[in-house]
């Protein structure tokens, strides 16, 4: 399913050059085609950038756009539209909280990061409510989101999901993930996985938080509050603050997300557990705001967001976001500033320590496709 | 006998389903239902989908069809499946859905 193994990550160039300098001919044909491969990607990120900062300078103010459309429990999408930028508030609740709840998500990134929508670019911001019948769930499908009603077609006794529109931090995440793809378009598997989820979180939150005016120590961190009716025995989907504690239900059974690398779980499911995983980095993005105190999104939220769009890429690991939220944090507020400190101390409480030991991922790769390093050193 | 073992897993809670059933063990009209669902997608003859790129969020759904003679799986997306293998897993999930509190 996946393609595995694409030598498309952080190599420091200057050991490749080394590599086809002293190589055998094998190896220095495999570090030509690496060197040559990132060369291009560099140059091509380097243009979409530039145009990127060009169409926002000429953008005075933001360029807010949004569509709602109704797939009347279909699922051809987008559906038919029901309300467009400007429009007065329809009649239907689904409506109206993914045309707002997409209002709120714009202006945090275009208030707090001068970010214009999804793109940087004005994207018009599309949602379809109403997505097929008892439809537990809502997802971006790479140009929009899309919205179930839960469990709307069963016996009130037996409902477990209200319509996914009702959390705020729930449409924080699904146009987040379109960020992501904009930007570092972290691979939806594995480690790089879960940080894509974990960055939708974190924004999802800082969403709602940002519309609640709350401060880190006064937010509750819940992602997807108001989802579950009160069959359920769970506050939400996730919590940032205690992972694996938002939900214990007969019927759903326990939250499974870790808090701790040493927790860490492996599995195939839902993309070797994006959404599990999730709760490593999310506490760790927890306790940086909470030390750093006040309102989350403009300190640690900010380093968050240099960090989605200026460094993470597409098969980045949790030690590398851990390594390039720190160097974010030191460009932003000083080296050794207390910010800086701060996020040092929210990845060391999850287990990752800054500047780690063992090089993991794709490094490890490359060590061990050019026999510098013996298969057993690295993991 | 037949056996179908219908999975579900991903989508913004990563959570999975899954339920095994013999069309038999169904009420008459629901099991006939399920058989005439499986004819129309051509169940056995359905190719596997080309690899995608995951939708961030969405579900993950594998159908496994077994009978005496012959076992095929197929896995899906929301956003991929054909016209004909959405009304199988729309009937599929229904059933799921409404056997969870079991």
């Amino acid at each position: 399913m996946h393609a595995h193994h694409s030598i498309f990550c952080i190599i420091p160039p200057h050991m490749l050059k080394e590599i086809v300098r002293n190589g055998s001919a094998a190896q220095r044909e495999t570090a030509m085609r690496t060197l040559i491969t990132s060369e291009q990607m560099r140059a091509q990120r380097r243009v979409m950038k530039s145009m990127a900062a060009f169409m926002a300078a000429a953008a005075t103010s933001g360029n807010k756009v949004r569509a709602v459309y109704d797939a009347k429990n279909g699922s051809a999408l987008p559906g038919t539209l029901v309300r467009s930028e400007g429009d007065p508030a329809s009649k239907d609740p689904a409506v109206d909280e993914a045309y707002d709840g997409s209002g709120v998500t714009y202006d945090l990134y275009f208030d707090i990061y001068g970010r214009n929508s999804v793109d940087n670019n004005g994207l018009k911001l599309d949602s379809t409510v109403h997505y097929q019948k008892g439809y537990d769930n809502a997802f971006w499908d790479g140009r929009q989101m899309v919205y179930g009603d839960g469990d709307e077609d069963l016996p009130v006794a037996k409902r477990l999901f209200n319509r996914f529109t009702i959390a705020l931090d729930v449409i924080g995440h699904e146009l987040t993930h379109g960020v992501t793809q904009y930007e570092a378009n972290l691979a939806y598997w594995d480690q790089s996985g879960a940080l894509n989820e974990s960055l939708s979180d974190v924004f999802g939150s800082l969403v709602k938080q940002y519309q609640r005016k709350q401060t880190a120590g006064q937010a509750d961190w819940i992602i997807g509050e108001g989802l579950f009716t009160s069959n359920v025995n769970g506050v939400g989907i996730r919590s940032m603050k205690a992972p694996g504690t938002a939900y214990d239900d007969p019927v759903l059974g326990k939250d499974p997300q870790p808090g701790h690398m040493k927790d860490y779980v492996r599995t195939v499911e839902d993309n070797g557990g994006v959404h599990i995983n999730s709760g490593i980095p999310n506490h760790a993005f927890y306790i940086t705001a909470l030390e750093m105190g006040g309102y989350a999104w403009e300190k640690a939220g900010l380093i968050w967001y240099k960090t989605l769009t200026d460094k993470l890429q597409e098969r980045s690991t949790f030690q590398q976001a851990c390594d390039l939220t720190f160097a974010a944090a030191g460009e932003i507020f000083g080296t050794n500033s207390l910010e800086q400190q701060a996020v040092k101390k929210g990845w060391a409480e999850v287990g990752i320590t800054v500047g780690g030991d063992a090089p993991t991922g794709c490094l490890s790769f490359i060590l061990k496709t050019f026999g510098l390093v013996k298969s057993s050193a690295v993991k | 006998m037949m056996r179908i073992i219908f999975e579900r897993s991903g989508g913004i809670m990563g959570s999975k389903s899954s339920l095994t059933i013999d069309p038999d063990d169904l009420p008459l009209d629901q099991a006939g239902t399920l058989h005439r669902l499986l004819n129309e997608a051509d169940f056995f003859a359905l190719k596997a989908e080309p690899p995608n790129r995951p939708i961030p969020d969405g579900f993950q759904y594998t159908l496994t069809v077994e009978t005496g003679t012959s076992r095929h799986t197929v896995r899906t997306t929301d956003v991929t499946m054909t016209e004909s293998l959405r009304s199988l897993i729309d009937e599929l999930s229904q059933i799921a859905r409404t056997q969870r509190s079991g």
